[in-house]
C-alpha cells in the first residue's frame, strides 16, 4: 500500500506517522490529545506496550493506527471511528467503563488501571459520568447525553447545570430538544413544562427523574 | 466441548485469551482473521459478524455459546474451570 505522500515537491510528507515510528512516538502524539478528553495512558505499562506494539503492526500494513482488536470494514466513514484513540466516537460508552475499549486509556482520575482490565460491562451502582465541559455549553443550552441505556437532558441555566431524564412522561419526546424559559423546560411536542431543578411538572404523577450534577475542574459530571 | 477462537494477530486480548486457554490445557482451534487472504478472510469476517454481531475480537465459541472479548469469568463458567 502506498503512503499518502502527496503535495508540492519538497513539502513534508502528509503521513502522521512516518516509517520508523516507535511506541514512544505514538505515546507522545496521543498523550496530549487524550488528556484534553480527560483520559491518560493506562498505569499498567506492560499492557500499554503490548497494545502499542499491536498498533505499530497495524500501522505498518494499513498506514494508520487502527484498533488492533477490531476489523476495518473498508468504509472510510466507519473505519475512522476505530483509529486510535477512538474516545471521541465512544465517549458515552467509555465514560461508564472509565476506560476505552481495550484499556489503553483510562479516565484521568483512575489510579489503578490494571483493576479495570476485562471490565467490558458497566460497573454496578451509581457512577459519575462527565457529560460536558463547562465552557462547552452556554446559558439556555441543552444537550442530550446517553449513559448506557439512560438518556439524559443536561441544561445550563444562569451558569448552573441540571440533568434530568430526557424522556417526557407524556409522549416520550426528548426534553433536550425543548425550550428553556428560566428554570422551566417546555417539551417540544406538546408543551408540558418541567422544572429542570427538581423534575416536577404540574401534571399529576408525571415528574421526571433528576440526577445530581457536580462541576469539578471545569468538567460537568452527572451521577447516574 | 469444541472451542474455537477468532482472533486478530495484533490484538492483545486475543493473545491473553489464548494464553489463558493454553494455561488451562484447553484444546481449541484458532483463526487469525487478519492473516487470511481474500475469500477466506471475507468468509471468516462474515462468520464473526453472524456470531457476535460485530467485528471486535476475540470471538470465542464454546460449544453453542459465544463470548466476545477476553471475558475470563464467562469462559471459565462455560468450560467448567
Amino acid at each position: 500500500m502506498s503512503a499518502p505522500e502527496t503535495g508540492a515537491p519538497g513539502a513534508p510528507p502528509r503521513r502522521r506517522f512516518p516509517e520508523g515510528t516507535t511506541a514512544e512516538d505514538l505515546k507522545a502524539y496521543m498523550g496530549p490529545f487524550v488528556e484534553r478528553l480527560g483520559y491518560k495512558f493506562n498505569t499498567d505499562g506492560e499492557f500499554v506496550a503490548m497494545v502499542l506494539e499491536g498498533e505499530l503492526e497495524v500501522l505498518a500494513t494499513t498506514g494508520d493506527v487502527y484498533c488492533p482488536c477490531r476489523m476495518r470494514t473498508g468504509d472510510p466513514k466507519e473505519d475512522v471511528k476505530i483509529i486510535c484513540p477512538c474516545i471521541p466516537f465512544f465517549r458515552d460508552e467509555f465514560a461508564g467503563m472509565r476506560k476505552c475499549w481495550c484499556g489503553l486509556f483510562i479516565r484521568a482520575d483512575v489510579e489503578d488501571g490494571a483493576a479495570l482490565m476485562g471490565v467490558i460491562a458497566e460497573p454496578e451502582g451509581p457512577i459519575e459520568v462527565p457529560v460536558a465541559r463547562v465552557d462547552d455549553m452556554r446559558d439556555g443550552e441543552a444537550r442530550r447525553v446517553k449513559v448506557g441505556k439512560t438518556a439524559l437532558a443536561v441544561f445550563r441555566v444562569d451558569g448552573e447545570f441540571f440533568a434530568l431524564s430526557d424522556v417526557c412522561r407524556h409522549a416520550f419526546a426528548p426534553l433536550s430538544e425543548g425550550w428553556l424559559d428560566g428554570h422551566a423546560v417546555m417539551c417540544p411536542w406538546h408543551g408540558w413544562r418541567y422544572d429542570v431543578r427538581d423534575g416536577t411538572t404540574d401534571h399529576p404523577d408525571a415528574d421526571v427523574r433528576t440526577y445530581p450534577v457536580t462541576v469539578r475542574d471545569g468538567e460537568v459530571l452527572v451521577t447516574v | 466441548m469444541r472451542v474455537k477462537v477468532f482472533a486478530l494477530s495484533t490484538c492483545p486480548y486475543c493473545r491473553m485469551s489464548r494464553q489463558f486457554l493454553d494455561e488451562n490445557g484447553v484444546a481449541y482451534d484458532v483463526v487469525e482473521v487478519d492473516k487470511l487472504e481474500d475469500d477466506d478472510k471475507q468468509t471468516a469476517i462474515a462468520e464473526v459478524k453472524s456470531l457476535s454481531g460485530g467485528t471486535s475480537f476475540p470471538v470465542i465459541v464454546v460449544g453453542d455459546e459465544v463470548v466476545v472479548g477476553y471475558n475470563k469469568v464467562r469462559i471459565k463458567e462455560l468450560l467448567g474451570l
